[in-house]
């Protein structure tokens, strides 16, 4: 049986507009399992990023409840839900954000020096996670030298070198050329399928879609349609 | 905070060449508040040193009537001191008396030392090798003052202790040169039992120089003054200067913390989304604002390193050879060394050292306290501030 681990019931978030106010969210109902390969697609303005963000506790519910992993991330400290994306979560960006002073592997290294792991631990968990994703000859490389598709493997291979349960990535291929899109996706579905790893993207590009094994179509803040791709299931 | 310490020195390496034009702002400061303070130490410590040997000794004996701010008490400000006291004690009588160099009227203070002592530096052997019938000493401010060479004869007058005028030619046996004026301008130097007789208070003095193994013992009738109050006046002026070029320094200094916080306040906002990311990795604000004031903090670090760079080969030279100043003391009142070693305590290191430290710290901690209400979706966006 799968594990539920995201919940979602009767998710609001508002934003305060000058006198009124906007709703982003309006009345979202999910849940997600463990191993998923889903994605939010749908119009720009539609909801997709704000979700994301409130799944990885980076934002807050105006109303309802979000428990990942268990944890009601509507009402965590800002020390809780700093551990629970330490310990759980990583995090794909469009613009991959990487720091630029450091090396890939310094990139890769700092979500386990945050997890306080010890050198030899640290040193082998890099390499691994920069050979997933091909990158085992650039470790000493700085960012500014690498290409757009690289600087994003860079960025998977930093949120999955830690082995968290879930990964959010918001338009991870919206910089990327289609041929450089496509390896980045099999890369992640490679990693969804022998870590078991739960994926939950936001994007509006066909070429992330086509690898999604669940649309969830937001409109205007609503779920429009949530689309299970039979062939696409996984097991656990 | 090893991994604050960490990931801020990384940042800060890495940022190459900015973050040593930083640091160099800021070693300024550090080196000129060593410089300056060690000068001042230098100085201080060769005028306590040059007081003590020309002046105080170990102290001063003084008879209980007489107050040397006071000349209104030479008159009866001086006595016999039982002989069982006098161990380790030399004896100096004060007394008033007028110079006529030049047909010029001179007020001056007569002071009788013995010509064999050597508790103080004044070269009283002079007194007694001299054929002259009243040889006498003057420090070379006062002979110059005076129009006054070594052979010169001079009228001196006084009035003994009855009141009576009396006057010889005295002839000036040697002139010596001192740093400190209080021993020099305005008084002439005389054998003690010449004095003694001049104005007949026999077997009297007006104070007494301890000499280091002087225990004092209280007698009645006058009052041990120990070396550290003696040296007090000396201190606080001292001191003052060095209050009064604080001024300039805490400028420097505060232009080198100007450069940090301008430095880190834009390093925060330019690196807003650097700043969403690390706390999507899991770092809460808390800790995102001790990286950043730890990077702040370490640009004093960096600024010690590179100040004891081109400031330790400075401080060694000034330390070993000293520094000398065009102008003398003579004219200030003061007592300066006309060269001045510079002396560098552990003390003076190490306070300069924590004031940098810790100001760097507290600065940069002001500059990242906006992270505090960054909202990491906006940070991430970049539009946090
Ligand atoms: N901080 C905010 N204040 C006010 N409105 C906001 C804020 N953040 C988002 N919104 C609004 O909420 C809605 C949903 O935004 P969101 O970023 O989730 O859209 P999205 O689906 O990710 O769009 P895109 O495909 O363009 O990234 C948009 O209309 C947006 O203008
Ligand atoms: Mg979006």
């Amino acid at each position: 049986m799968n594990k539920k681990i995201i919940e979602i019931e009767d998710l609001v978030k508002r934003y305060p507009m000058g006198e009124a106010e906007f709703t982003a969210l309006k009345r979202i109902n999910l849940t997600f399992e463990k191993g998923e390969f889903a994605g939010f697609v749908g119009p720009s303005g539609s909801g997709k990023t704000t979700i994301l963000n409130i799944i990885g506790s980076l934002d807050t519910p105006t109303e309802g409840r979000v428990s990942v992993e268990g944890e009601d991330v509507s009402h965590l400290s800002e020390k809780a839900s700093a551990r629970l994306r330490k310990e759980h979560i990583g995090f794909i960006f469009q613009s991959f954000n990487l720091l630029p002073v450091y090396t890939v592997f310094e990139n890769v290294e700092l979500s386990l020096l945050l997890l306080k792991q010890s050198a030899a631990a640290r040193k082998k968990a890099v390499t691994q996670a920069l050979e997933w994703v091909g990158l085992q000859d650039m470790a000493r490389k700085k960012p500014p030298q690498l290409s757009g598709g690289e600087s994003q493997r860079v960025a998977i291979a930093r949120a999955i070198v830690k082995r968290p349960n879930i990964v959010l990535a918001d338009e991870p291929t919206a910089n990327l050329d289609a041929e450089n899109a496509h390896i980045i996706m099999r890369t992640m579905q490679r990693l969804n399928e022998e870590l078991k790893t739960t994926f939950i993207f936001a994007t509006h590009d066909e070429k992330v879609m086509q690898y999604l094994k669940r649309k969830i179509h937001l409109l205007d803040g609503y779920v429009d349609k949530d689309e299970i791709l039979e062939s696409n299931t996984v097991e656990s | 905070m090893k991994l604050a310490l960490k990931l801020a020195y990384k940042n800060l390496i890495r940022a190459g060449l900015k973050t040593w034009l930083n640091a160099l702002a800021l070693s300024f400061a550090f080196v000129l508040i060593i410089f300056y303070n060690g000068m001042i130490d230098g100085w201080n410590n060769e005028a306590r040193q040059d007081a003590i040997a020309w002046e105080y000794g170990t102290g001063h004996l003084r008879n209980a009537a007489y107050d040397p701010m006071d000349p209104f008490t030479i008159q009866d400000g001086h006595g016999v001191l039982p002989e069982q006291y006098r161990e380790h004690l030399t004896p100096i009588l004060v007394w008033q008396g007028t110079l006529y160099p030049h047909g010029r009227m001179m007020p001056v203070l007569i002071k009788g030392i013995e010509p064999g002592q050597t508790t103080v530096k004044i070269p009283s052997g002079v007194l007694k090798n001299s054929t002259a019938g009243y040889p006498v000493l003057l420090g070379r401010k006062m002979a110059e003052s005076a129009g006054l060479k070594e052979g010169d004869q001079v009228l001196l007058r006084w009035r003994d202790r009855n009141g009576t005028f009396d006057a010889v030619e005295v002839t000036v046996a040697g002139i010596f040169e001192t740093n400190v004026p209080f021993v020099d301008g305005g008084q002439v130097w005389i054998a003690l039992n010449t004095l003694r007789k001049m104005t007949g208070l026999t077997d009297e003095a007006t104070f007494f120089i301890a000499d280091e193994n002087y225990t004092p013992t209280p007698v009645d009738g006058w009052t041990f003054v120990d070396q550290k109050m003696l040296l007090k006046p000396v201190t606080n002026l001292i001191n003052a200067k060095k209050y009064g070029a604080a001024f300039m320094y805490l400028l420097l200094l505060a232009i080198g913390l100007l450069v940090i916080f301008d430095t880190q306040a834009f390093s925060i906002f330019r690196r807003q989304k650097e700043i969403g990311t690390h706390i999507a990795m899991g770092m809460t604000r808390g800790e995102v604002i001790r990286m950043f004031t730890v990077e702040g903090a370490m640009y004093s670090i960096f600024a010690i390193i590179l100040g004891g760079i081109y400031g330790a080969p400075l401080f060694i030279y000034l330390a070993k050879n000293g520094i000398s100043f065009p102008v003398s003391g003579d004219t200030m009142g003061i007592i300066i060394a006309p060269t001045i070693y510079s002396i560098y305590s552990t003390a003076l290191i190490v306070k300069t050292f924590l004031l940098l430290v810790i100001s760097a710290t507290l600065v940069s901690l002001l500059a990242t306290r906006k992270i505090a209400g960054m909202n990491p979706v906006e940070a991430l966006k970049g539009k946090a501030l």
